[in-house]
């Protein structure tokens, strides 16, 4: 469904390619952890297949269409972005809206919707990520558990066809992780499709269909979740997890 | 006092109020709302780094910044006749500060739009937003709440600047109390009332800026909801 082809990507002040040529698909309903250390190219390659990044090479074959990562027109990046939905390490809400407002917002102004059905749909979604009495509230007066599930549901409100998760929870105190952790299980048994770095292991095991573990900018292992986890091929993925 | 001085305060008070009803405020506002308008375009044609446009923004700046604002006025006023443009002083005042606030003004708001976090306009993109709708919707509500104070802080100067605006023949405050000083030679006690006259404008705007700041503000100390509202 979602799949990118040899992705390359240096960045302007180094010569060395932070993502040394990536292959990496997503089918329809599938849970896929991205994990490894830090450094290592995890949030480069979903800014890359959402275009927040250019790569330098590569391809992205997404909703039945080919495109060239490098000379994709700006009207097709819009296009592949209207059917993605993108979870921020940390949250990104837009500070002068309300919760409701901003899960709103990409229904009312990129799809035209009108008022009255965006916000049925967006008290949906606030219901759905436990924060239906929280509709009223800015950004600044919630939690950030509260604001990550705001945004999860922001995403979740354009019924996008695959949803990228950057380290959901990294910026968030144990207790708050439970809560966003709890809302992307439930999409994960729904059959939201995801792809999600992570450091939280235990997610992993427990929800990723499979696991892709990189490192130095290439895709170490990509495996069956009960694989990765039970007997992983490589030493360094071996490594990794006995570390964690 | 005197029972004639306090005579000469009492009836020029409402002379002079009255210049500031309709010459010195009104020139206060238009002059600032065409300051801001002008300032955010000013602002945004940089930020957006919109070829030429961009450096047509720095050079406005550039001018109108760097010479005195009553030269400017007089450069409108009676400069301008002679290749046609003929302007009234009031408005040729009006545009004169505005166009002179202007300068000031992009560049607060241009470093307010500046201070709005990246990751929210990735996150605008992602939703589907296009460049201009992210500004309008997004950011600048951010960055207008964020310049507001040195913004306001403008506007507190330009009522007092407004007597310059004497210069172009305009008969604001200023003007009218040189005017009664001068028949009734009392410049002190005229001065001082005029002077008091500015220090009211400036204690309400002080005051209007605390409630403008309240009601701007999304995370409000007492509990913070807006109630029923929706964009
Ligand atoms: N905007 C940038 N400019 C230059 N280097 C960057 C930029 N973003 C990331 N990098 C570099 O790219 C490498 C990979 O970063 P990143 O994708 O954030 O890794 P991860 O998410 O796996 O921790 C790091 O060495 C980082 O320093
Ligand atoms: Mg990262």
């Amino acid at each position: 469904m979602l799949e990118v082809i040899s992705v390359k990507k240096s960045f302007k002040d180094s010569t060395e390619h932070v993502l040394k040529g990536i292959d990496f698909k997503v089918d329809k309903g599938e849970v896929v952890a991205i994990i490894g250390p830090s450094g290592s190219g995890k949030t480069t390659l979903l800014r890359c297949i959402s275009f927040l990044e250019k790569a330098d090479e590569g391809q992205i074959r997404f909703a039945g269409h080919t495109y060239d990562m490098k000379t994709i027109s700006k009207a097709h990046i819009h296009e592949l972005r209207m059917n993605m939905g993108f979870v921020f390490q940390n949250f990104n809400l837009f500070r002068n809206k309300t919760a409701l407002e901003n899960v709103m917002e990409g229904l009312i102004i990129p799809r035209k919707m009108n008022k009255d059905e965006a916000k049925n749909i967006a008290l949906e979604m606030l219901h759905k990520v436990g924060l239906g009495d929280r509709a009223d509230y800015y950004p600044d007066n919630l939690s950030g558990g509260q604001q990550q599930r705001v945004a999860i549901a922001r995403a979740l409100a354009l019924n996008p066809e695959v949803i990228l998760f950057d380290e959901p929870t990294s910026a968030l105190d144990p207790e708050l992780t439970v809560e966003v952790l709890e809302v992307m299980k439930r999409l994960a048994t729904e059959g939201t499709t995801m792809v999600v770095v992570t450091h939280e292991m235990e997610f992993a095991k427990e929800v990723a269909n499979r696991v892709v573990f990189m490192e130095g900018g290439v895709i170490v292992e990509d495996a069956p979740a009960k694989v990765f986890f039970e007997s992983p091929k490589e030493a360094r993925s071996a490594d990794f997890i006995r570390k964690k | 006092m005197s029972e004639r001085l306090f005579e000469i305060l009492l009836t020029s008070f409402p002379q002079l109020l009255e210049a500031a009803v309709r010459v010195t405020i009104p020139v206060t506002l238009g002059a600032f709302l065409l300051s801001v308008v002008l300032g955010v375009l000013l602002a945004v044609v940089q930020v957006a780094d919109i070829k030429v446009l961009k450096q047509l923004s720095q050079i406005y700046i550039w001018i109108f910044r760097g010479t005195p604002v009553i030269v400017q006025l007089f450069i409108i006023f009676f400069g301008l006749p002679y290749v046609g443009i003929i302007i009234d002083a009031i408005p040729a005042a009006i545009i004169g500060f505005g166009l002179n606030l202007a300068a000031y003004n992009a560049e607060s708001i241009r470093a307010a739009i500046l201070s709005v976090p990246k990751g929210q306009t990735e996150a605008a993109y992602l939703v589907g937003l296009t460049y201009p709708q992210l500004m309008r919707r997004i950011v600048l509500p951010q960055a207008i709440r964020v310049a507001f104070p040195s913004l306001w802080n403008n506007l507190i100067s330009l009522v007092k600047d407004t007597s310059l605006a004497a210069s172009i023949t305009v008969a604001e405050m200023f003007t009218r109390a040189q005017q009664v000083a001068a028949r009734t030679y009392e410049p002190l006690a005229m001065y001082l009332e005029a002077a008091f006259i500015y220090l009211i404008i400036c204690t309400i705007l002080t005051w209007l800026q605390h409630v403008i700041e309240y009601k701007m503000a999304w995370e409000k100390p007492d509990g913070n909801r807006r109630k029923n509202i929706v964009c």
